[in-house]
């Protein structure tokens, strides 16, 4: 089984190539130059960074709660997500694309929008509050609590569910599920036997994504909770403002243990699962024909998602054209007048800067997932390694990633004499791609373990190349979940923050989430949150435009 | 070093041509000013226009740079030897300057004050530097902003009474300069040995401890508490309505005075000098204060009169120094932090 991939041909090998390069340059040189601190004290190595934190239990239960409230967010982000995943892979109804479209969009909001949406929603003095005062009913305090926290982590995490599954609940094998029938099975049992092992690898990378997303969890925590529900992140933070970088070191580390520990055991799980897959795929359900129970809870879990996502969204908005409780256009005549301004931040260049490096990421960061994925689409102990490596993005800190770019790239790098140095937008979209493409790894990889790889071995037997098999048999079948990465790709680009603000370094190359930070004045919210629902627009409609060149492209 | 020829349409071209003839080549100097975001973006902020008011008067251009690390860019930068091609910082606080001595061993800034014409017209409780390196050229009062209809919080003990329970909003000190002000403001009040006793009896009456100024502050728009920590500005932007009455606990506020400081290898350091003698004048003084909200740091600004009336100075400014805060800072931030947190 292994021989097709030693045989890999010279365009895959260069894609590898540059795709090693790119790491090396924008992700494992600069966050090592930051992590060393955790290993080494005045140039030679120590454990005592390392030592220092373990031996605290205030660590230890800082730790702790940072985890139990990861784990309860991805349970939240499952409920929530797997129902739109099952809505969007098996009914057909109009504005199904769209709303498809639509769901990444939490996933790149900055946290002051989601603060300031979900305080609006689901405050004291928020909508349902209101309505249940009317009545005479008690109200539900949920501002400042465990509960909000885990919340809005699920309106940033439940649509990365829905997509994930969507993509494998969309390639379940119709014939799978017919043959159960014929043989007997009743619908329930043919779901829970052949339906369900073939979506439980996307449904264990969605939660692996979300745990280890909402472990890093920073500053929605301490707007939603406050320093008392304080996450692991908050002091790295902190360690890493006040300069103290071995301590910061020394956390980033032990985070990155922690996610790339479970990282592995998930890898050992994936790859163990070798299925078997055809192509037949399963037509869709009308949703509006008949009414049923299965419909009236969809319409149930419809109003969830209205209070859940609609609301907060709706409410920022509002936020945005509210000043002193009146009506104002304000901000975005601020915003507007911006738009010649000599100093300072102007709005139109943001927007088109996102666009463009959001676009140049999707090409560079797929074709680099693909590769990786192929390469690691194997039961072996080294592609478990080099596929937890690939999971380095995701698993090292934002802060650590910004602040080790920061002080190699940006400050320039002695090579060979000469001072190197690496900012603007070519780097952002490098160090976009480098942060975006384990999405399409974690995306393909499952897609590709779970198919049949007599059928690449046929072709290649039948005297295909192998990137002639990749193009004609892999890429068809995986095509879905090649899609669903890249729009995860887009999506991590137009939402970046930590390395993008470091490698502006002083030039126009800005986006819009740094807009929206360098409007936050320690003074007023309104041009932060027009700016921020400047991005909310812009970005839902490239999210509904790229899709629809997806499908015209035969991209589902 | 930054030098470009200047050439501004045709009457330019013709100025440089000219200048030419003369056997001369007209150029102008170029200096570089780091700082904070909303020095430059913002509602109405005041770079843009002190770029106006300086280049109308002098021969100079003027840059801004805004480093997301803030003055970290620069400590970090001189640590590794990477070039640091900026003239001037501008909004120092005294527990950065702590941060660049315990950091670095070489002088990251020149000592001028004392040595520009008009830092004797500074008044001298905003000196947060005892070597003189940052000049204050404003100062913002950290005070307590309350709803007069719920409750009216004049003193510490205010704080933890019943009255109060549930209603207090502030930062975390770690991270937010307000918040880092009023733990200081604390402190200075209950002293080093009393001031984590005093957060015990707030935690007890419900303070909520949230990350940065605008997660306090939207919590306290969107009512869901009846104070929070906030500048005594605040009325500049919402009027003197029930919802923003100003409270200074005990009488005082907690000064947070603003420094700005030469590097000590700026490309253009005879520039950088004239652009903070200017920016002392009474006039420019004035200007950066309502652009800035907040106070000049000079005696004899010059202030439109309705600011003045909305932007209220504690009776009893307290602060700490420099002195004061050195060896101390980390350890008192850090024991109230892991208080909070536990």
């Amino acid at each position: 089984m292994d021989i097709r991939y030693r045989r890999t041909e010279t365009p895959l090998l260069l894609a590898g190539f540059v795709t090693a390069v790119l790491l090396v340059v924008m992700l494992y040189y600069p966050v090592a130059s930051v992590l060393a601190a955790a290993v080494f004290v005045d140039g030679s190595p120590s454990l005592d960074p390392i030592r220092t934190i373990v031996t605290d239990p205030f660590y230890w239960d800082l730790f702790g709660f940072t985890a139990y409230q990861a784990a309860l967010s991805t349970l939240l982000s499952l409920a929530l997500g797997l129902p739109g995943a099952y809505i969007l892979a098996r009914y057909e109804f109009p504005g199904r694309r769209t709303i498809r479209s639509l769901t990444l969009v939490p996933f790149v909001l900055p946290s002051i929008m989601v603060a300031v949406g979900f305080a609006a929603m689901f405050g004291t003095n928020g909508p349902p509050n209101r309505a249940l005062a009317a009545f005479g009913l008690p109200t539900v305090e949920l501002m400042f609590t465990l509960q909000i926290i885990v919340l809005a982590h699920a309106f940033y995490n439940a649509p990365l569910v829905v997509r994930v599954v969507a993509a494998a609940w969309e390639n379940v094998d119709t014939r799978t599920v017919e043959t159960a029938r014929s043989l007997g099975a009743s619908p329930r049992r043919a779901f829970v036997d052949v339906v369900i092992p073939q979506l439980l690898p996307a449904v264990l990378t969605s939660a692996l994504l979300v745990f280890i997303f909402t472990f890093m969890s920073f500053p929605i925590v301490l707007a939603l909770g406050g320093l008392q529900l304080a996450t692991v992140e908050v002091w790295l933070y902190d360690r890493i403002r006040t300069l103290r970088l071995g301590e910061a070191a020394a956390l980033a580390v032990l985070e990155a243990a922690i996610t790339l520990g479970l990282t592995y055991l998930y890898l050992r799980y994936e790859t163990a699962q070798a299925a078997t897959r055809g192509l037949t795929l399963r037509a869709r359900k009308r949703l509006f024909l008949t009414l049923n129970l299965e419909r009236l809870a969809i319409a149930a879990y419809a109003v969830v998602i209205a209070f859940v996502f609609v609301g907060p969204i709706v409410s920022m908005l509002i936020a945005s054209v509210t000043s002193g409780g009146s009506f104002t256009l304000r901000y975005y005549e601020l915003l507007f007048a911006r738009r010649d301004a000599i100093v300072g931040t102007r709005p139109d260049l943001a927007i088109r800067n996102s666009l463009v490096f959001a676009v140049g990421t999707l090409a560079l960061a797929v074709p680099m997932g693909v590769v990786i994925s192929l390469m690691t689409a194997r039961d072996t102990l080294s592609a478990r390694v080099v596929g937890t490596l690939a999971m380095v993005p995701f698993a090292v800190s934002g802060i650590i990633v910004g602040l080790g770019l920061l002080q190699t790239v940006v400050f320039g790098v002695t090579v060979v004499g000469y001072r190197v140095q690496v900012t603007g937008a070519t780097a952002i979209v490098a160090a976009h791609a480098v942060g975006a493409y384990p999405f399409v790894v974690r995306t393909v990889s499952p897609a590709l373990s779970a198919m049949d790889a007599h059928l690449v071995e046929s072709a290649r037997s039948l005297g295909a190349s192998r990137v002639r098999a990749l193009i004609d048999i892999e890429l068809p079948i995986i095509m879905p979940a090649v899609a669903a990465g890249g729009a995860f790709a887009f999506a991590i680009s137009i939402g970046e923050f930590s390395s993008t603000v470091v490698l502006v370094e002083g030039g126009d190359a800005y986006t819009m989430p740094v807009a929206v930070e360098r409007y936050l004045a320690d003074r007023t919210l309104g041009p932060a949150t027009a700016m921020g629902s400047v991005l909310l627009l812009v970005t839902s409609v490239s999210f509904v435009v790229i899709e629809r060149i997806g499908a015209y492209g035969g991209i589902e | 070093m930054k030098r470009r020829t200047f050439i501004v349409g045709a009457g330019g071209a013709l100025t440089a041509l000219s200048g030419c003839t003369a056997g001369s080549i007209i150029e102008d100097s170029t200096i570089t000013l780091a700082t904070y975001d909303s020095f430059v973006d913002g509602e109405d902020p005041v770079g843009p226009w002190l770029k106006e008011e300086f280049e109308a008067e002098y021969d100079v251009t003027l840059e801004f740079e805004t480093p997301s690390g803030g003055i970290n860019q620069y400590i970090q930068r001189a640590q590794q030897d990477a070039e640091i091609n900026v003239d001037l910082f501008v909004g120092l606080n005294v527990d950065e300057l702590i941060r660049i001595d315990e950091q670095l061993d070489v002088p990251l800034f020149d000592a001028l004050d004392g040595e520009l014409e008009r830092s004797d017209r500074i008044r001298d409780e905003l000196r947060i530097d005892p070597e003189g390196r940052a000049v204050p050229y404003d100062t913002g009062y950290i005070s307590l902003v309350y709803d007069e209809r719920s409750v009216e919080p004049e003193t510490f003990d205010d704080l933890t009474d019943p009255a109060t329970e549930d209603q207090l909003l502030t930062q975390n000190a770690q991270q937010s300069d307000p918040g880092l002000a009023f733990l200081l403001w604390t402190i200075h009040e209950f002293g080093e040995s009393g001031y984590l006793d005093y957060w015990a009896d707030l935690q007890d009456n419900g303070v909520r401890v949230l990350g940065s100024w605008n997660d306090a502050y939207n919590a306290y728009l969107a009512e869901e508490r009846d104070i929070v920590v906030s500048y005594s500005t605040d009325q500049v932007f919402n009027g003197d309505v029930p919802r923003h009455q100003i409270g200074f606990l005990n009488d005082q506020g907690y000064a947070q005075p603003e420094g700005m400081a030469r590097f000590s290898d700026a490309p253009e350091p005879e520039a950088a000098r004239d652009l903070m003698e200017f920016m002392l004048r009474p006039d420019i003084q004035g200007g950066i204060a309502e652009r800035n909200v907040q106070f000049p740091a000079v005696d004899d600004a010059e202030l439109d009169e309705e600011f003045d009336s909305l932007a209220h100075v504690p009776p009893e400014p307290v602060t700490f120094g420099y002195d004061d805060l050195l060896g101390n800072l980390e350890g008192w931030v850090e024991d109230w932090a892991r208080q909070i947190r536990s």
